[in-house]
């Protein structure tokens, strides 16, 4: 269960802006989400950051979305700041995503055809623009990945834990394990190797994603394995499930199988490479 | 797909022979050459149709014999003083380059490249780093850029050292790159650790599989194994007969090296000296590949004018290399057969009777057996 601890804050937060507040909707490691309307009937979301949460992150977030500017995107409609029992609180204002997120419609069952491919140009378009920026996102996901309407294209959120390759890394080297969401990251992020972190990080990601959405599964899971599993094979690097690399042959969708190669060397080496394919693969089916 | 012919020490002759002509590119050497030398080259050598000339900068080791290298512009007179950890300075360094190839005009230039103490993680990034200023430099002019990948031969046995490598090399905007392998070989011996030879066959796979053009510079009869695994391109010089890219050929003594006389035989994929070749012929285990050098008859005719045969020992192998490069690129022969045959034909040399010794006691064959295991094991080495 989520704890909403800052509902205090962000209650001040829509009383200051005119906004009725309605309630959380989100907790994460670095911010709350909650509810709120505007005047004009628009539906907001308001993320209030934690305090002390890791204030270059934070900055980084901020920065990175900014920076971005796509369809496919998530972007903020306000930043500031508010003093609230005597502790400064940064929040963001954006859009609310009212056709809820993949993690949500994945509940219901699994993308068809169509949908599938129209998620992968939503993702790799997203990935293809977030990569010219020089960041790397690093938690693609079904969680993240939201929908403004229920028949509307896909929009990735959550820069949280966005790289910034021309910025020094904030990741402590001594880590085992760099930020992520395990089950979804790729085996550099799950090794700590920050060398070798850059958009195909990111491309492993949505391929994971879009197995998971198309097929059900993980690409690396033996069937009867469990999570901690499927992430021992992947910081292992042992390659894709003979099931999925089956699966994908089925739906013709050979492209993630390359996306989710254990080394971003054996992934698709350039942004514009791996459009340019996932739109051949559209044209073929 | 062609040979290319790495530029030495006086050896700017050999570019223009009529029995060379299947090198299909050419390595320009900054070390030897003056910029109007270079540049004479590169206009000479533009008349013929679809060559490559690429200007590899030299700068493996900037304090070393500087030769040349100082009557060129992006020469950095503060080589001996500079930080050579600082972002700015290479920089610098990349734009002059740059800016030195546009005026000399060949189709590509390298970007400059140090051998370092440690290949670590951040060398390789830095090596990228170059690759993408020399890239974005490089705009809107004729010359192509090319990234300098230098690699410790040593360290390519272990499968998650090269994957690293390529992952991040192929991280560079640069469609081509020039592979310069660090060995501690010794001279006149040839790269026989089958694990090293598996990385580096590796290695080139991977970027040619994600679609980066591998050049391997500085290669000798190993360039069998280098195309085996894909390389687009390999490129040879007259005296990698006999020696490899070591730290140590930085320390020798200048005008060239390599200065021993050998024939290049591709029935044992070795190179032998001279009542080697003798008693070869006399068993009649010269290749036709041997019998069709044009070189062939020269050589047996001038023995032992050792002079002579030096000269046409250098000819004799570059025309074995890009005929041979063409004959594997075009399907002709295979690596596969070709090492085999030499693998049989040594099997046959020390069964000989009477006895059959190479003059040199190293000069066994060992390395083949080696090469052929690599061969055979590469594909698995994943």
């Amino acid at each position: 269960m989520p704890n909403y601890a800052l509902e205090p804050v962000a209650r001040a937060i829509c009383a200051r802006a005119g906004y009725d507040f309605g309630g959380g909707i989100a907790e994460g490691s670095f911010k709350e989400t909650y509810l709120a309307t505007r005047p004009d009937g628009v539906t907001l979301a308001v993320k209030v950051l934690k305090a002390g949460c890791s204030p270059e992150r934070t900055d980084r977030e901020i920065d990175a979305m900014k920076r971005c500017s796509h369809p496919n995107i998530g972007s903020f409609l306000e930043l500031s700041a508010i003093e609230h029992a005597s502790v400064t609180y940064g929040y963001l204002v954006e859009a609310f995503l009212a056709g809820g997120t993949l993690e949500d419609r994945l509940r219901s069952g699994l993308l068809d055809d169509a949908d599938t491919l129209a998620l992968g140009d939503a993702l790799i378009g997203a990935v293809v623009h977030i990569a010219a920026q020089g960041l790397v996102h690093r938690d693609f996901k079904p969680a993240n990945v939201m929908f403004p309407a229920p028949e509307a294209p896909a929009v990735v959120v959550d820069f949280g834990i966005v790289r910034d390759l021309q910025k020094t890394s904030i990741t402590k080297s001594y880590l085992g394990m760099g930020p992520g969401t395990p089950f979804f990251a790729s085996p550099e992020q799950l090794n700590n190797e920050k060398a070798l972190i850059d958009w195909r990080t990111d491309q492993f990601a949505v391929g994971v994603t879009l197995s998971v959405a198309r097929f059900g599964f993980h690409p690396y899971e033996e069937p009867g394995e469990n999570v901690a599993q499927v992430i021992a094979r992947v910081a292992g690097r042992k390659g894709p499930a003979a099931r999925f690399r089956e699966a994908c042959a089925k739906a013709k969708l050979s492209v993630i199988e390359r996306m989710i190669a254990a080394w971003p060397a054996e992934r698709v080496r350039t942004p514009e490479a791996l459009l340019s394919m996932w739109q051949q693969q559209r044209e073929k089916k | 797909m062609p040979a290319f012919h790495q530029i030495g020490h006086d050896s700017e002759n050999l570019l223009f022979e009529a029995e060379l002509a299947r090198f299909g590119g050419a390595i320009l050497s900054p070390l030897n050459y003056t910029p109007e030398e270079v540049k004479a080259q590169v206009v000479r050598l533009k008349d013929r149709l679809g060559f490559v000339t690429v200007l590899d900068p030299h700068l493996y080791r900037p304090q070393s014999d500087r030769l040349c290298l100082p009557s060129w512009s992006y020469y950095p007179k503060d080589v001996d003083t500079a930080d050579l950890g600082s972002g700015t300075w290479w920089a610098g360094l990349v734009d002059a380059v740059a800016a030195s190839a546009v005026d000399v005009g060949p189709t590509a230039v390298c970007s400059p490249a140090i051998v370092p103490k440690v290949f670590s993680e951040d060398f390789y990034l830095d090596l990228v780093n170059n690759g993408n200023r020399l890239e974005a430099a490089l705009r809107g002019t004729q010359v192509s850029p090319m990234l300098t990948v230098v690699v410790n031969l040593p360290e390519l046995s272990a499968l998650d050292r090269v994957m690293s490598i390529a992952s991040i090399v192929s991280r560079c905007r640069t469609q081509d790159c020039l592979l310069v392998m660090v060995s501690t070989a010794e001279p006149r011996r040839e790269l026989a650790d089958p694990e090293e030879l598996k990385g580096v066959m590796r290695l080139i796979a991977t970027l040619e599989g994600g679609g980066q053009h591998v050049t391997v510079g500085f290669s000798s009869s190993d360039m069998i194994l280098w195309k085996a695994a894909g390389a687009t391109n390999c490129a040879t010089g007259k005296f990698f007969n006999l020696r490899r890219f070591t730290l140590s050929r930085f320390d020798e003594p200048g005008g060239g090296g390599g200065q021993l006389e050998y024939w290049a035989e591709e029935s044992l994929l070795a190179f032998l000296r001279q009542s080697d070749l003798l008693r070869i012929q006399a068993r009649e285990l010269l290749s036709d590949a041997s019998k069709a050098n044009p070189y062939k008859d020269p050589i047996l005719s001038g023995i032992p004018d050792k002079k002579r045969w030096l000269a046409l020992g250098w000819r004799q192998f570059m025309y074995w290399f890009a005929e041979t490069e063409y004959r594997l690129s075009t399907g002709a022969v295979s690596a596969e057969e070709l090492i085999r045959t030499a693998d049989d034909n040594w099997a046959k040399v020390e069964a000989a009777a009477p006895p059959l010794f190479m003059e040199e006691r190293q000069n066994d064959g060992s390395w083949v057996r080696q090469w052929r295991r690599a061969l055979a094991e590469f594909p698995y080495f994943r």
